[in-house]
């Protein structure tokens, strides 16, 4: 299954572990959310990076003391439309404060990648066709942003506040780069 | 822009629409070269207010808490016009449905919404719908405070929400400025009610959980009161336990009614304030100046001083007993007594509830224009408000209003009825509801017989769905289908006045078409011969109960 | 969408992507809005047959599925359920015309 980030498509370095595959002493391991729970001083205590694949009704708080202990944390969408894992990555980011590899898993297509970017997913499997290029844009396909996430995007109330006007990077259609929108949209 | 008394959008706010309209567009592309499939591309099209019903696919445009320009509702006129058939249907959730709009051309209809600041994010999907608000908002004499402002607000922190852009199901917030609720806050996900306690603060009491369709309930208090600067953090807490515990295994179960009736008002408090109490002192917080940035925007127009009491008008009411009639039932109390509140009747006799063509919609700009500082108001009782009217100028509204055919002495009466689209429209119908609506609203059609039956609110839904609220109207009609032919269920006592939501108990067995308006017209007689001094029919029917309707009813169908 | 397809005969029918116009499929299994033309399955087994084929020639429209229809002496075709009906027939009320105003 390819993998992306915003720069492009990556290697994938993880290891998947089976659950009854017995723990390597190193290496880069990705165990399932049961593996963990089970063995999880286990994995702490050897060396190598850890990485756990949570099924979207796991719940994120069991990984609270030990998200500076993870270096990838993967959350599943089986169906694009489900959309639970939105609501885990944001808590891990924000309330649980975890810093490393957060990465969208299952039925992942780039209509969703604004989105998923904004809840702090910065890794992506996908077998979309033309996933890879839609997500280099995803970021900026907004220039405006109403609610606040930990993408420290200023929100346009926050904009408001501090009197700046948006800039817009060629969204407007005919419009030249950069040119802030103040006439209407037309309709070709 | 001409200046309006409500929210202007700023350049944020045009650039966020003008986006999601070119992302729209993309997306229209891909979807029509085969690059995605309909499974992929139907949430992203009902996002965009974009259904595909019986006939063609119907666009809903958002009209957010009911309030428009006249320059908008000229430009939904037009693009009623240029896209559709010439006509429109003002819904029950204050939006406008377009009927026959083309997939391919619907992005250039979302531009051209788009020029008069107006899109239609969000009217479908699992997603939080358009925030709908009494629509006599900004003007009601028993006001506390304008709704619309949180409306507003809401509106904003809802739109593209990263977070809650896939919930299990849709999600509808509803606010009410006024002890007398005319939003009917108690069935919606969220109510929301402003109050002021008792050190004269204004907050929210939070009501979750209600709902009509085919499990009814009326929401539970969740908050008594909340500060008004920590309202979107109570939001979000609730939507997040929503999106992390609403259950996604079956449709039928999926509103946040089922999750607060499955765990109980209790649990779900507790889940709701724990993560409220993480968040609330966050970014959600909403600095006073956001607040009164956007409060401001709403202030009421300073409307000239003018005459409580017109010699015209008086003359008038004694001369013309239509005019007389008018004045009872389309026009309403303003907070200023110089002034009224119109509503435009969007039932005349025998045609389809809530339906506008696109001269008709252009006719009601121009009064607004003349007569009501340029602003209308969508009802969520499918009929048009003017909502600054001088007394002065009620004769003259009333004749423009009636030669447009928009001024049926109906409002609250029996013929002012709200019915979903139903079977000739919607694909998930199992009966027709407008033909019913036509026949009751032609049977009954007399001006002088509606005043004398009085207040009466007949709802029809034609599936289980419940689109038309048929749950909560004194006479509530659910069209079914048995074995290919058109039943319908009456049920009396529905209400939707604050401190009275009460759901409506079946009458019996459901009937056949033709003999609903001879059911509805023994109910009528039954009320005629029963009723106490002052009492409205759903008086009448709370005081002698179900026994004497329903023994009337059947012995005639 | 629960039909009842023993011994009924069967039209395939979608509404075209583009517009959302109802269309039924003919014999050539082109999307044809005439429901006249429409390929009519005699049994079960065709039904089946005509269902895939429509899936097959599913790229112009969205969601095909089986209609079940009458045939009168005449060979006209006309939908059993009352919804199919409506979907080919139209509105069963007037709605309103562009020039619906009513002037005193």
């Amino acid at each position: 299954m390819p993998l992306f980030r915003e720069s492009g498509i990556v290697e994938d370095p993880w290891q998947r572990l089976a659950d009854d595959t017995p723990v390597p002493a190193d290496g880069m391991v990705l165990v399932s959310f049961a593996r963990w729970r089970e063995a999880r001083a286990a994995l702490l205590a050897r060396r190598g990076p850890i990485g756990v694949a949570l099924a979207n009704t796991d719940p994120v708080e069991a990984l609270a003391s030990d998200t500076s202990r993870l270096d990838l944390i993967t959350l599943h969408f089986p169906k694009f439309s489900d959309g639970r894992a939105y609501s885990q990555a944001r808590l891990l980011r924000e309330r649980l404060g975890y810093q490393g590899e957060l990465r969208a898993t299952g039925n992942v297509l780039q209509d969703q990648a604004p989105f998923m970017l904004r809840c702090g997913f910065d890794a992506f499997e996908s077998e979309q066709k033309g996933f890879g290029e839609a997500l280099t844009r995803a970021r900026t396909l907004f220039s405006v942003v109403y609610q606040p996430t930990e993408d420290g995007r200023g929100t346009a109330s926050l904009l408001r506040l501090k009197h700046t006007s948006p800039v817009i990077r060629g969204r407007w259609p005919g419009g030249p780069e950069g040119e802030s929108p103040s006439r209407s949209v037309r309709s070709d | 822009m001409p200046d309006t008394h409500f929210y202007r959008y700023d350049d944020y706010d045009r650039t966020l629409v003008a986006e999601r309209v070119e992302q729209f567009r993309d997306q229209v592309r891909r979807r029509l070269s085969g690059e995605l499939t309909e499974e992929q591309f139907k949430p992203l099209r009902l996002t965009n207010g974009l259904y595909l019903q019986l006939h063609a696919y119907m666009l809903r445009i958002a009209i957010p808490y009911g309030t428009l320009s006249s320059r908008q509702l000229r430009k939904l006129a037009d693009i009623a016009r240029k896209f559709d058939r010439g006509y429109g249907h003002f819904t029950t959730r204050q939006n406008l449905q377009l009927n026959w709009i083309k997939l391919e051309d619907a992005p250039d209809a979302l531009a051209a919404l788009a020029e008069v600041d107006m899109h239609a994010m969000q009217t479908s999907g699992n997603v939080i719908r358009n925030v709908t608000a009494d629509h006599f908002a900004g003007a009601a004499i028993d006001e506390i405070e304008d709704p619309r402002i949180w409306c507003e607000i809401v509106r904003q922190w809802s739109t593209l929400h990263p977070e809650f852009s896939f919930l299990p199901r849709k999600f509808k917030i509803a606010i009410t400025g006024s002890p007398n609720d005319r939003a009917a806050v108690r069935v919606h996900d969220i109510g929301l009610r402003l109050w002021r306690n008792e050190t004269g603060e204004v907050g929210f009491e939070v009501i979750v959980g209600g709902g009509l369709g085919r499990t009814p309930m009326i929401g539970k208090t969740l908050r008594e009161f909340l500060p008004k600067d920590e309202l979107l953090a109570y939001l979000e807490a609730t939507l997040r336990v929503y999106n992390r515990y609403g259950r996604r295994d079956n449709l039928y179960k999926a509103r946040i009614k089922i999750l607060v009736h499955e765990v109980g008002a209790e649990k779900m408090r507790e889940e709701v304030e724990a993560e409220y109490a993480d968040i609330k002192d966050g970014a959600l917080k909403l600095p006073a100046e956001t607040i009164e940035a956007i409060a401001r925007q709403f202030a009421p127009p300073a409307l000239p001083h003018r005459p409580a009491v017109v010699a015209t008008v008086e003359a008038l009411k004694l001369e013309d007993r239509d005019f007389a009639l008018w004045l009872k039932s389309n026009v309403s109390a303003h907070r200023l007594a110089g002034y009224r509140i119109v509503t435009a009747s969007l039932k005349p006799a025998g045609a389809p509830p809530g339906d506008a063509s696109s001269v008709q919609m252009e006719g009601v700009a121009d009064i607004a224009d003349a007569y009501s500082q340029g602003e209308i108001r969508v009802s969520h009782e499918q009929n048009l408000v003017l909502p600054h009217v001088a007394v002065e100028d009620l004769p003259v509204v009333w004749l423009a209003l009636g030669r447009l055919g928009f001024a049926e002495a109906n409002v609250g009466k029996i013929t002012d009825i709200i019915a979903c689209p139903g079977l000739d429209y919607c694909a998930l119908a199992n009966a027709r509801s407008i033909p019913v609506a036509q026949r009751i609203s032609n049977h009954f059609a007399r001006i002088g017989l509606q005043h004398d039956i009085g207040d009466l609110k007949i709802k029809i839904s034609g599936c289980i769905n419940a689109c038309g609220h048929h749950h909560v109207g004194h006479i509530g009609i659910l069209g079914v289908d048995k074995n290919g032919v058109e039943l319908y269920q009456i049920s009396l006592g529905g209400d939707v006045d604050f401190g009275k939501t009460a759901l409506g108990t079946i009458l019996g067995p459901a009937v056949t078409a033709d003999k609903v308006v001879e059911a509805v017209d023994a109910l009528v007689a039954t009320y005629l011969d029963a009723r106490g001094e002052g009492e409205r029919f759903v008086d009448t029917y709370r005081r002698i109960g179900v026994k004497p309707f329903k023994d009337r009813v059947y012995a005639v169908v | 969408m629960a039909k009842n397809l023993a011994g009924d005969l069967l039209v395939a029918s979608a509404n075209r992507l583009t517009d959302g116009v109802v269309v039924f499929l003919d014999d050539a299994g082109e999307w044809i809005q005439r429901l006249d033309r429409a390929a009519v399955a005699r049994d079960k087994r065709a039904g089946e047959i005509l269902l895939e084929r429509a899936k097959a020639e599913a790229f112009t429209v969205v969601d095909p599925y089986l209609v079940a229809v009458s045939e009168d002496d005449d060979g006209v075709l006309e939908p059993l359920s009352l919804r199919e009906k409506i979907r080919v027939s139209g509105l069963t009320f007037d709605a309103i015309a562009a020039d619906a105003v009513r002037y005193a």
